[in-house]
Formats: C-alpha cells, sequence, structure tokens
C-alpha cells in the first residue's frame, strides 16, 4: 500500500490573466465527454438526449446547452459529439452512463484538454492572428464551434457571444498554447 | 487554396492532407476470381489528369472527415466539394 497522496492539478494550475480589457482564464471545474454513435443508433442517442437533458443534439459545428449540469453539447464531426459539463464527485463517463444508459460510446476527455476563456473586446482580433478561421459573429456566431489550427496546436473553438471563446487544446502543449494566446493579445493591445 | 467543407464552410488547406484518387473508395472484391488483376489496377494505374482530378482528402485538424473534392490540377480550382461517405453510399456501399 501506497503512501504517496496524489493531488489532482489542472494544466495551468489554474491561471488567471488580464491584459487591459481582455481576460484569460484556465477553466477548471468542467469534465469533458466524447460521444460515439454505434452504427445506426442516431435516433436512440437522441431520443436519450432530449429526455435526459431537454435538448437535441446539435448539428456539426453547433453547440446545443442544457441546464441539467449546465451541459453543453458540441457537434464536432459526423457521429461525434462532446459533451462539457459541471464536474461533480462522480466519475465522468458514470455520471453520462446514469443519464443516456448505452446509447453511445462515452469517453472521458477531461484530463486530456486544457479549457481555457479569453473575453474582452479586442479578443476577436487577438485570436484572428493565429486562427485561420474566420470569427467575426456573421460568420461564426455564438455557439458555433469547431476544431482547427493555431500556431499549429490542434484547437477546438466556441464561440460563447459578446467576444467570449472557450478554446481547448491538448493538455501536453497547454504551456505552449498559452504562450501563443499571450503573445497575440500583447500584440493587438 | 481553400476548400469548402460541405458541412463547415471554406477551411485552410493546413487543415488538411491529400490521400490520393478518389478512385480508391472502390476497394475491389477480394473473392472474385481475377482478384489480383483488379488489385493491381487499384493499387497502381492511375489516370494522372492535366485537368479535372477527383481526390480523396482527410480534414485531419478539423472535424477528421474524408472528402472527395474535385480539383483542376492545372489551375488548382476546386469546383466540387462532397463527404466520402455520401459518394462511398451513392456508388452503392451500404455503410
Amino acid at each position: 500500500m501506497s503512501d504517496f497522496m496524489l493531488k489532482v492539478r489542472s494544466p495551468l494550475d489554474g491561471i488567471e490573466l488580464t491584459y487591459g480589457d481582455v481576460a484569460i482564464r484556465e477553466i477548471t471545474d468542467r469534465d469533458i465527454v466524447s460521444i460515439a454513435i454505434p452504427l445506426g443508433g442516431t435516433e436512440t442517442l437522441s431520443k436519450a438526449v432530449i429526455s435526459a437533458y431537454q435538448t437535441e443534439l446539435p448539428a456539426v459545428g453547433r453547440c446545443a446547452k442544457s441546464h441539467v449540469d449546465n451541459a453543453h453539447f458540441l457537434g464536432m464531426a459526423p457521429d461525434q459529439y462532446f459533451i462539457v459539463f459541471d464536474r461533480s464527485g462522480s466519475e465522468s463517463t458514470d455520471k453520462i452512463t446514469s443519464k443516456l444508459g448505452k446509447t453511445g460510446y462515452f469517453t472521458d476527455q477531461s484530463d486530456s484538454w486544457v479549457m481555457m476563456r479569453i473575453g474582452g473586446p479586442k479578443s476577436r482580433t487577438a485570436l484572428e492572428r493565429i486562427c485561420p478561421i474566420d470569427l467575426h459573429p456573421t460568420v461564426f456566431p455564438e455557439e458555433s464551434v469547431t476544431r482547427t489550427l493555431m500556431e499549429h496546436l490542434s484547437t477546438i473553438i466556441l464561440s460563447e457571444g459578446n467576444d467570449h471563446y472557450l478554446l481547448l487544446s491538448a493538455r501536453s502543449s497547454a504551456g505552449s498554447f498559452l504562450q501563443v494566446l499571450q503573445k497575440s493579445v500583447e500584440n493587438v493591445l | 487554396m481553400i476548400i469548402d467543407h460541405p458541412l463547415l464552410g471554406p477551411r485552410d488547406v493546413s487543415e488538411f492532407v491529400y490521400l490520393g484518387d478518389a478512385s480508391l473508395i472502390n476497394r475491389p472484391d477480394s473473392q472474385n476470381e481475377n482478384a489480383a488483376k483488379h488489385f493491381y489496377e487499384y493499387l497502381y494505374l492511375r489516370e494522372n489528369p492535366a485537368g479535372e482530378h477527383r481526390e480523396l482528402w482527410y480534414h485531419e485538424h478539423g472535424d477528421r472527415s474524408w472528402l472527395v473534392v474535385t480539383r483542376d490540377t492545372l489551375t488548382h480550382k476546386i469546383t466540387r466539394v462532397e463527404l466520402a461517405r455520401d459518394t462511398a453510399l451513392a456508388a452503392g456501399r451500404n455503410k
């Protein structure tokens, strides 16, 4: 029996930075679970989601919100979704299985990603320098989500509206990703 | 070069990986009596046109979908982009 007590740490230790009116903050109280749909099982999963979360599965590139566990369903790809929801005591996949049963293949992704929020009037200007997709609200409106590259780092970006964006990137390169964001914000201030 | 993804809209080519001729979707039946000949043609024989070409691209840094892109090899002009899944289903694949 080991005497070691391991303490969970977030990738960036919950960092919070402010540059003028742009704020960057790591999100540490949310879990991520991916859902893959079994072949031909879209309707079954869709009904389970409506029943348990009172929301419909979003189209690819869109986000659907539920008041249950403050869950956000992200349409990542055909037949694949991410659920981002408030962390509680139980295992993340157990929590989803308790609500959706065996209607999909659920994989815990929480510790694979660093999750950050960037917000403020110049946040879009800063992101435009490192993001190859058009982030203007007429093209990428609130509740749009997609996976893309930022400075060669794979990134999921979700528009939360009002110049606020949620960013997910690989935990293993979280420090580099933060540096990219910091530099870009510094360059536009 | 910009590829107009059918689900996600215009995306930079840096997000994609090129595979090759779209005929790679049509894998021969290994039980066919001429399977060896068909696999030889499938693996090694390509049209290599100077002009319109249908080819497979993978959206690796996006939604991980396979696309069939119709591109002019002389001008790089892209005239059509389809999900490879739809192309395969239309060609008679059952899943």
